[in-house]
């Protein structure tokens, strides 16, 4: 029983830990898309050439490796606590 | 205020550093003498500071705990600095199980054995039967509480160089997790409750200045009843 405790609040913890990791990361990629167009177009550019900058920026951010790197989240804990019981169980 | 301020994060540091001090794994150089089960009959308190029944059995009111009697190096320094002297410390032996703190130890019994085994070792030799306990928890006599062994070693001398690989990755995990969160904290300040308060206007500005201003004529009044000359340029 106490394993199945361990596996539904371990996992509650590590979306809560997913989420916050990925809405972070998307903040950052956005501050730099929007920094990166104010710094190449000082005086605002055309119309709606702004946000349709950040929204490809976001589309590429999205299909690169990064934002499924955040899965690795829920990996690693997993990889650690199985190496925590085996080094503390084997003799 | 910034009295009140220290005294309360010192407070803070002692109580996280405490429970660390607790939960985190450290170091004994002993000699075992003996290893044996006893029944143990938890009182309301200090039953917070035993673990529960092995993973496999049912939780009773009481229940036969292993204990592991040695003679310990003493240290300075949570252990970094070695002594000469030794001391009667007792460990108990228990499964920690999947509960809490996570060591995940299921083996007490495979631990009682090799604790008995190493007992029995070089009995003769004063300086033969020398190992490293690995464990959690204090020692704390007037509560009847003992540090949980979870791991014995046997080491050829007792002058063996310890290095706590898992204290330091579990450190530096925990910088970086508290410079993720202070980045995340102040990301989410700038990009998400900087703009709402601005759209807000500054109502809330002028609530606050409001509040300094009387904080202001508090202190003000306060001053009045404090020694004026306190403060006065020595001559």
């Amino acid at each position: 029983m106490a394993f199945i405790k361990l596996v539904i609040f371990g996992f509650i913890a590590l979306t809560v830990i997913y989420f916050s990791i990925a809405i972070y990361s998307r903040s950052v990629r956005k501050e730099r898309l929007e920094d990166e167009f104010d710094a190449e177009h000082p005086e605002g550019g055309a119309a709606g050439a702004r946000d349709t900058f950040i929204a490809e920026g976001m589309q590429d951010y999205n299909n690169s490796i990064r934002p499924k790197l955040i899965g690795l989240v829920y990996v690693v804990p997993t990889v650690v606590i199985a190496a925590i019981v085996y080094t503390i169980n084997a003799n | 205020m910034q009295r009140l301020k220290t005294i309360v994060r010192v407070l803070v540091l002692l109580l996280a550093g405490s429970f660390l001090h607790y939960v985190l794994p450290q170091h004994d150089i002993v000699q075992i003498s003996q290893a044996e089960p006893r029944r143990t009959d938890f009182g309301s308190f200090n039953r917070w500071f035993y673990a529960q029944a092995d993973s496999g059995s049912t939780e009773m009111e009481n229940r036969d705990i292993f204990y592991i009697f040695t003679e310990k190096k003493e240290t300075f320094l949570l252990g970094f600095i070695p002594r000469d002297s030794t001391e009667t410390m007792v460990y108990r032996n228990e499964d920690t199980g999947w509960i809490w703190p996570p060591y995940f130890k299921f083996d007490s019994s495979n631990l009682h054995g090799q604790a008995t085994a190493q007992a029995r070792r070089f009995t003769d030799s004063a300086d033969g039967n020398w190992a490293v306990i690995t464990h959690y928890g204090w020692r704390i006599p007037f509560l009847s509480i003992f540090p949980n062994a979870v791991n014995i070693t046997p080491v050829e001398n007792p002058d063996v160089r310890i290095i706590p690989w898992f204290n330091i990755f579990f450190f530096v995990f925990l910088i970086v997790a508290i410079v993720f969160i202070r980045a995340a904290w102040r990301q989410f300040r700038e990009r998400s409750v900087d703009p709402l308060l601005d759209a807000a206007g500054h109502q809330i500005d002028e609530v606050q200045a409001d509040v300094a201003e009387r904080k202001g004529r508090v202190g003000r009044w306060l001053g009045t009843w404090r020694d004026k000359n306190k403060n006065r340029p020595i001559k």
